[in-house]
């Protein structure tokens, strides 16, 4: 059995709730998805149990009502997705940074881009948008026209 | 110490936007206790170019252009992670002369880069020589990829299914002889790097990042490798035609400056040997299959070894010919993590070179080839206007010979 | 009265030492050029560039002392040239002497650093004010050695006159070669003097944009950079003087000709670190002055004491 397989079937065997619910793709890629409540079990079942030690990033989505995350957790060669979501304007996510401190400039990134609170995140300087941007303005939503930076007192 | 916490004792300063050591706007924030850092703000964010929502709204392939232009250093690996993952989703079967021309232009892309991160490395630490030479030499591979695809930077050789222009075996020939030049160059650069004195007591034991440090932060590429973390995307995940080409990955274990310097100027050799197997074993057949104008409903990660480290590109596509989202992981934002860290207890004459050590990228603008007043004009031409210019100034440039 | 005036004016004052010191910098920045593969600069660009500067409106920051914002760059050039007239180019004797000049020599070069120091201190620059710091904290290193280098021939010779100590070194004509240690050390601090590398973390580019000229724009600015040129040769003519004193009872044309070949053997020496050498931090600067340039000078001093006691 191939590693990605392998470790497949750990997760499989440990969360029945994702049977069937993981695709691998080629040779080094899981997919994955999971509602939010049970979203840091299996995170931390795949950093601490199966060596997933590194985050390459954070995507965000907007997918209308919710707003998904895609978590890419990477261990050597192999990528495991582990997708997320959470209602648009409602829901607020968690901080990954006790698991991966590195992780803050994508959470941060998230805030700024697609307007998801994330609770425990430390303080800092905002990024990428600049500090005079107009509140509630979040440009990576479907919605978001770009022309309410022409408008004046767009915030 | 958090920069929030600092008191009067304390002056604060700050490097940037707009400072010399920079060649890019970032700014950092800085207490500094005569010349000791006590702590340390940096803020990123000046060049967001809307870059991402951007290619929501055109095509696959005029994305492909647009992403190239994200760094004008290590734009083909933008290029390649984005064409990577649009054709896993595709499922296009890219031919394999296709993908061994990528690791070619992928080499070149990464001595320049080395190079020109060895002169700026230099010209931090106020060693200038070191700048002259290095760009010296890097001219060469500048114009050996303006002479293969056309451009000295976004080359634009890739397109969805294969690359755009092919290598003749004359080319490969000049790629050869060149390539044995800077290999001599860079056995000198190396013999340097280990018994200049003033060169190793400003890189050594400077930003250190013990492995620990390096992982928890996410540091990647160069950077992470001095800390002796092996990770190479090349090698543990590897793309294009690494698979079947023999080199290894460069790492060192000092975790300082001088560490990341010596995995660069190795990394360099391993990339000389890659390129002569590439033009040796270069494989017959088509250089590109037809790729679709709508790509079907999915999703994929590519990743790619860039010269500063892990380049990731994650596409979704929804059956349109406009992708659903494109989002990019640029290695210097997994590394900017790092400064901070790199800095504590240092002083502020060592900023430039931690700084500089995790080789921020930097845009660069491409040559213009038209003169005010004077029309376009051609190569040849714009070079005999600046050898005029130049005369008529006092400076003569006709007696300079070319390297090679 | 009128030869006073032409001798500060034209020769060998200001003028002449103004040709010297922009010929110094176009050979400082063409070697420099030349040693790193490039072309470098046409024989008048110093002189150009000094034009440009004059030619300039400059800016004052509204927070810096006006008074002195505008006075120190002057004293900075009224100083080195006002020392450039105590050291003999042309035979043992120069212009002006009398005992103890030598003193006054190293005086008069000191102050050019303590104007870089109070220029970028009264800029209010946060850049300016570091890079004033260090130019202080740097001539506490390199101050020493270059005095206990230059005190060590000055011994020997017994006299406090840089006319009388020619003299001496012009009736033993072989002495000079006793104190080529001494050479060496004076040679490295003045690199610290100048602010060259390895030794520039005063003015160094990456971290503090200009040091203590970061706000100094315009004709204040051409003042600095004409004192530092005449700096210098004054610098390698002291060295010239001080280390290498033969040949002297020649022909006059031929030992003013000999001169020129010393200051410029200096001078290439001085463009040969910069070329070959990374800019040190200012505490591995400290270091190195107080660990090893000040024992060294401290050696040829003891040197001098013993071949003096016992053989001569």
């Amino acid at each position: 059995m191939s590693e990605l397989a392998a470790l497949k079937q750990k997760l499989e065997e440990r969360f029945v709730y994702l049977n069937g619910g993981i695709r691998e793709q080629g040779e080094r890629r899981l997919w994955t998805e999971v509602s939010y409540d049970l979203f840091f079990e299996v995170l931390d079942f795949a950093v601490r149990e199966l060596g997933f030690n590194a985050l390459c990033t954070i995507t965000g989505l907007d997918e209308g009502e919710y707003l998904a995350f895609i978590y890419h957790l990477s261990q050597g060669g192999i990528v495991l997705n582990l997708k997320t979501r959470v209602v648009k304007d409602k829901e607020n996510l968690r901080t990954v940074t006790g698991y991966f401190p590195g992780a803050a400039i994508y959470e941060r990134e998230v805030t700024d881009l697609l307007g998801v609170k994330v609770e425990g995140l430390p303080s800092g300087v905002r990024y990428p948008l600049p500090d005079d941007w107009p509140t509630g303005q979040y440009p990576l939503r479907k919605d978001w026209d770009p022309k309410v930076l022409d408008q004046k007192g767009s915030a | 110490m958090d920069f929030d916490k600092t008191n009067d004792k304390d002056m604060q300063i700050s490097i940037g936007p707009q400072h010399p050591a920079l060649k890019e706007p970032t700014s950092f924030s800085l207490a500094l206790r005569g010349e000791k850092i006590e702590a340390i703000q940096v803020k990123i964010g000046y060049n967001h170019r809307g870059i991402e929502k951007g290619c929501e709204s055109r095509t696959y392939i005029q994305d492909m252009y647009l992403l190239e232009r994200i760094c004008g250093i290590c734009s083909h690996a933008h290029s390649t992670a984005y064409v990577q993952a649009v054709e896993t989703i595709a499922g296009l079967q890219v031919p394999r002369r296709a993908l061994y021309l990528r690791v070619l232009i992928g080499e070149l892309e990464r001595i320049h880069s080395h190079l020109l991160w060895l002169g700026v490395a230099g010209h931090e630490i106020g060693f200038d020589t070191l700048l002259m030479y290095t760009w010296r030499d890097r001219e060469a591979i500048m114009d050996l990829l303006a002479e293969l695809t056309g451009n000295r930077v976004n080359y634009g050789i890739n397109t969805i299914g294969g690359v755009r222009r092919d290598l003749t075996k004359e080319e490969g020939e000049r790629i050869v002889k060149i390539i044995d030049h800077l290999a001599e160059q860079t056995k000198y650069y190396i013999q340097l790097a280990q018994e200049e004195v003033t060169l190793i007591q400003r890189l050594s034991g400077v930003g250190k990042l013990p492995r620990e440090d390096a992982l928890r932060l996410g540091a990647v590429g160069p950077t992470a490798r001095a800390s002796s973390i092996t990770f190479d995307v090349r090698k543990d995940d590897p793309y294009a035609a690494y698979g079947e080409l023999d080199f290894k990955a460069v790492s060192a274990d000092q975790a300082d400056v001088y560490g990341r310097t010596i995995v660069r100027l190795g990394e360099l050799m391993e990339a000389y040997s890659l390129i002569k197997q590439v033009v040796k074993n270069l494989p017959d057949g088509p250089i590109a299959v037809r790729a679709p104008r709508k790509i079907p409903a999915g999703e994929a990660l590519s990743r790619y070894e860039a010269p500063r480290g892990e380049d990731v590109h994650y596409v979704k596509s929804n059956g349109t010919e406009n992708p659903e989202r494109v989002k990019v992981r640029a290695p210097t934002l997994a590394n900017t993590q790092a400064i901070a860290k790199m800095l504590e207890d240092r002083y502020l004459a060592d900023l430039p070179i931690v700084v500089a050590a995790i080789d921020p990228c930097f845009s660069c603008t491409d040559r213009a080839i038209e003169v005010e007043g004077r029309g376009l004009m051609s190569w040849e031409k714009l070079r005999r206007y600046s050898i005029d210019w130049y005369r008529a100034q006092g400076v003569d440039f006709r007696n300079v010979k070319r390297v090679i | 009265m009128l030869s006073a005036l032409f001798n500060i004016l034209i020769f060998p004052g200001l003028f002449f030492l103004s040709f010297l010191g922009t010929t110094a910098e176009y050979i400082d920045r063409k070697l420099y050029a030349r040693f790193q593969n490039r072309v470098g600069p046409p024989w008048f660009q110093p002189v150009a560039d000094l034009i440009k500067l004059f030619a300039k409106s400059e800016v004052i920051p509204e927070e810096a002392d006006p008074v002195m914002f505008r006075v120190v760059p002057l004293v900075a050039l009224a100083a080195t040239v006002t020392a450039f007239l105590y050291i003999p180019i042309w035979g043992t004797e120069a212009l002006y002497y009398f005992k103890g000049d030598l003193i006054v020599i190293i005086y008069l070069l000191t102050l050019p650093t303590f104007t870089f120091f109070l220029g970028g201190w009264y800029s209010r620059s946060l850049y300016a004010t570091i890079g004033a710091i260090r130019s202080v904290t740097q001539l506490f290193a390199y101050e020493i050695p270059l005095l206990l280098a230059v005190l060590a021939p000055a011994l020997l010779a017994n006299t406090w006159s840089l006319s009388e100590m020619t003299e001496y070194y012009t009736v033993h004509p072989w002495y000079w070669l006793f104190n080529l240690v001494g050479f060496g050390v004076a040679l490295i601090a003045l690199l610290g003097k100048l602010e060259r590398v390895p030794f520039d973390s005063p003015e160094a580019e990456t971290e503090i944009v200009a040091g203590s000229f970061t706000e100094y724009s315009g004709r204040f600015l051409g003042w600095f950079r004409w004192a530092i040129d005449v700096e210098a040769v004054v610098g390698a003519s002291l060295l010239a003087a001080v280390f290498l004193p033969f040949g002297l009872s020649l022909w006059p044309p031929l030992v003013f000709g000999l001169y020129l070949l010393k200051i410029l053997f200096i001078l290439c020496l001085l463009t040969l670190a910069r070329t070959v050498m990374a800019r040190l931090r200012i505490d591995q600067m400290i270091d190195f002055c107080w660990r090893i340039l000040a024992p060294v000078a401290f050696f040829q001093l003891i040197f001098d004491l013993i071949i003096k006691e016992l053989i001569l």
